[in-house]
């Protein structure tokens, strides 16, 4: 029984330290986005295909990484979506001829890079990774 | 007819992707490719249903989609897809889904115009994208697989948009689109026709307009909407061949030519849908009433009165597989009362995702009623009023 509960212990505390660090994901945007911050529901929006502008008028283009942990910490916390149904909505866009295919790239260096010199384009990273060249986006 | 249009749109489309092309770098045009190809197992008890042996097993069910998109100028999507389809005798054929250039304004305004989806009801322009949700057959009283390919596209224009309505009542998506579309000659819809010796050289077309309002609303994951078509009259020519059975003109054959006419008609749905993490609750009815003629070979309309509906749930299992049920229900009002009058199927489905590309489904269809989907000729012993439906499908997609 003291096994069990250490171990069911154990288990919540891994648990609220996944959940602290699906929290460790910051959305970055290029210079030329006006606003600073974003609400949660638009940035949903813009990273299913269902809009394309920031409530400010910025015309914003989201931008993905392809995998890994950071992909699917934003997934999870401002998308609210597995990446596999997250893939299907977008290949609904996609095969009905409704959109294309956000451009994806390896890691957060290359996000950063890319973000930084493409105007309009939103991505995620790790807290942890520099941003140079690019804005922070507060979600709210 | 239909093929000259469809001709003409592929060479416009082609001819639009080379004029830009030879302006931009390909990097510079997001030029895009996607594909996906599933293969379909079919397993029945009792009747023959949607193939001719699936009694026996059979896997006569292949789809292979392929699609080319640029997105040359911000606001400006083109593309074209091609697909191949076959599912026992249908299809067996290499059909244009869509080829249109999108221009969106803003994300209160866009329109695209050439073959394009008709994006009606909860499901009618992702019918036929097989990786893009769980199930192997959308319900079938309001999605009839035997005349997808007729009902999820039209020659024409779509406008769309999304308009918010306050903080408090989240925000309306509106789809408007008006064009031509053309039921053809095999389409399902003409089964019981080819049977009876009635066959439409090159099917039925005609003007068809509509809109659709989608309510977003405050509750999040929360989407009520409605869908109203029109139809104006549709015309198709005929030709009716009968062999006289017996007496002193027995094998004699006889042909008749006419006119089928499709009376205006409207239809009218409803439909809500509800996701929140990982569940999903959904649900739709439509009312579909109009009558026909067979202008040459009877006096009396015919007149259909349909009413079908679904209600459907799902559950994100894992991150990799999920599972789900509906239940469907489709009658015919105007019908002589029987089995033949309606359609009534629960589902059980599950889907595995093995990764970002690989899928497998699984379900199983509990059918009574024989108002859809059933081909008298790959039943020659007749109709039973029920029948179990296995389907196993694997599919790929990149």
């Amino acid at each position: 029984m003291k096994n069990f509960l250490l171990f069911a212990f154990l288990l919540a505390v891994a648990s609220v330290f996944s959940v602290r660090g699906s929290a460790q994901v910051i959305v970055i945007a290029n210079p030329s986005v006006k606003s600073g911050e974003v609400t949660k529901d638009t940035l949903r929006d813009v990273f299913s295909g269902n809009a394309s502008s920031l409530k400010d008028g910025s015309r914003v283009v989201p931008v993905l990484l392809k995998d890994g942990p950071t992909h699917q910490a934003f997934l999870a916390e401002f998308v609210g979506k597995s990446d596999s149904a997250f893939k299907a909505g977008w290949r609904s866009l996609v095969f009905s001829g409704q959109g294309s295919m956000p451009k994806s790239v390896e890691s957060d260096a290359a996000m950063v890079e890319f973000v930084a010199h493409n105007p309009g384009a939103v991505g995620y990273i790790d807290k942890s990774s520099p941003h140079d060249g690019a804005k922070t986006l507060r979600v709210y | 007819m239909q093929v000259r249009n469809v001709i003409r749109v592929m060479v416009a489309a082609a001819l639009s992707v080379a004029g830009v092309c030879s302006a931009q770098s390909l990097d510079d045009l997001n030029l895009q490719i996607h594909g996906y190809a599933t293969q379909g197992f079919l397993y029945t008890t009792q009747n023959n249903i949607l193939t001719g042996h699936s009694s026996d097993g059979e896997p006569a069910w292949s789809d292979v989609v392929g699609n080319v998109t640029a997105v040359p100028d911000p606001k400006l999507r083109i593309g074209v897809q091609l697909r191949y389809f076959m599912l026992g005798n249908l299809g067996k054929d290499i059909t244009l889904d869509w080829a249109s250039a999108d221009y969106k304004v803003s994300d209160k305004f866009g329109a695209r115009f050439g073959k394009v989806k008709t994006p009606s009801g909860l499901f009618n322009d992702i019918q036929d994208i097989d990786p893009s949700y769980m199930w192997s057959l959308l319900p079938q009283s309001i999605y009839p697989i035997s005349s997808r390919n007729s009902v999820l596209a039209h020659y024409g224009g779509v406008v769309y948009g999304s308009v918010p309505v306050g903080e408090r009542f989240g925000r309306v998506e509106y789809r408007g689109w008006g064009g031509e579309r053309n039921l053809s000659a095999d389409d399902g819809y003409f089964t019981n026709f080819r049977e009876q010796g009635i066959n439409l050289k090159d099917g039925l077309s005609g003007p068809t307009s509509g809109t659709s309002l989608h309510w977003r609303t405050p509750l999040p994951g929360f989407m009520a909407g409605a869908t109203l078509s029109h139809s104006n009259e549709w015309q198709g020519a005929l030709v009716d061949t009968y062999i006289v059975p017996a007496g002193p003109a027995q094998g004699v054959t006889i042909t008749t030519s006419g006119t089928m006419v499709l009376n205006p008609i409207n239809v009218l749905s409803y439909y809500a849908r509800f996701e929140r993490k990982r569940l999903m609750v959904a649900g739709e009815y439509e009312r579909l009433a109009g009558s026909y003629m067979l202008r040459g070979l009877a006096p009396a309309p015919g007149r259909f009165d349909q009413r079908p509906w679904y209600a459907m749930t799902s559950y994100k299992v894992s991150q990799k597989a999920s599972a789900g049920m509906y239940v469907t229900q489709e009658v015919d009002h105007q019908a002589l009362l029987g089995p033949a009058r309606f359609f009534k199927d629960w589902a059980f489905s599950g889907r595995y995702d093995f990764n970002a590309f690989l899928y497998a489904k699984a379900e199983q269809h509990f059918i009574d009623g024989t108002s859809v989907g059933y081909d008298i000729d790959a039943n020659p012993h007749g109709l039973k009023p029920d029948t179990r439906l296995t389907l196993l499908k694997l599919g790929v997609s990149f």
